[in-house]
């Protein structure tokens, strides 16, 4: 059980701010190298993008990990049921778009966005995916703090 | 679960940010447990009775 000592400040938006921006700038970073390494020739250019893309997960996790061990218990509540509700119903969403353009009949038109070739039309409902995925976070976040409010 | 975080903060004159301070949650997650609409872990229940110097069950009373 936790000690009874005078407790730190939780993590506010300001914590949260830190840890999406280093987030999004670690994914430039590794975005911008793998593109750089990706044209060299064998397999070293594949073991470098691999190695880096690692690198910044790594650094990406280790930021959630100290803002989650920073929040205080009825954030984390929210989040663990906006991960759960949200994002499991947003992935349900998503996998029917994903699906219904997978198993579409191959004469069906598609949006040019969507791509044409199978691997791009896959990407565009994995895509789908995870676009509904942080939309349902969001709404069931909200969702749960307006309801404990 | 019924609770009298309210008064007891009340009869301090703290105010929620206050009493967020002395537990180590956010100011919403006090109004949370005043509201009665979030019940605490057994860890914020001790330091929640320490707080205020009283047993959990004189705070915190069933339905």
């Amino acid at each position: 059980m936790n000690d009874l000592s005078r407790p730190r400040r939780p993590h506010g938006p300001g914590a949260y701010a830190l840890v999406v921006g280093v987030s999004l700038v670690l994914g430039g970073l590794a975005g911008a190298a793998s593109a750089f390494f990706d044209d060299q020739p064998g397999p070293v250019g594949t073991a470098m993008t691999a190695a880096l893309v690692t690198a910044a997960m790594a650094v990406g996790f280790t930021a959630c990990v100290w803002w989650w061990r920073g929040i205080d218990e009825a954030a984390r509540e929210a989040h663990k049921w906006a991960w759960w509700w949200g994002g499991s119903g947003g992935m349900a969403v998503g996998s029917v778009v994903l699906l219904t353009l997978m198993l579409r009949a191959e004469e069906q038109p598609l949006p040019a966005g969507l791509g044409s070739a199978p691997a791009d039309i896959f990407v565009s409902g994995m895509m789908a995916i995870l676009l509904f995925q942080l939309a349902g976070y969001t709404l069931a976040w909200a969702g749960w703090w307006l309801k404990h409010r | 679960m019924n609770n009298r975080l309210k008064v007891l903060r009340a009869e301090r004159n703290w105010s929620q940010a206050d009493l967020a301070d002395q537990l180590g949650v956010s100011r919403q997650t006090v109004n949370a447990l005043e509201t009665g609409r979030y019940d605490p872990s057994l860890p914020l229940a001790f330091r929640i009775a320490k707080v205020f110097g009283q047993p959990i069950e004189s705070i915190f009373t069933e339905d």
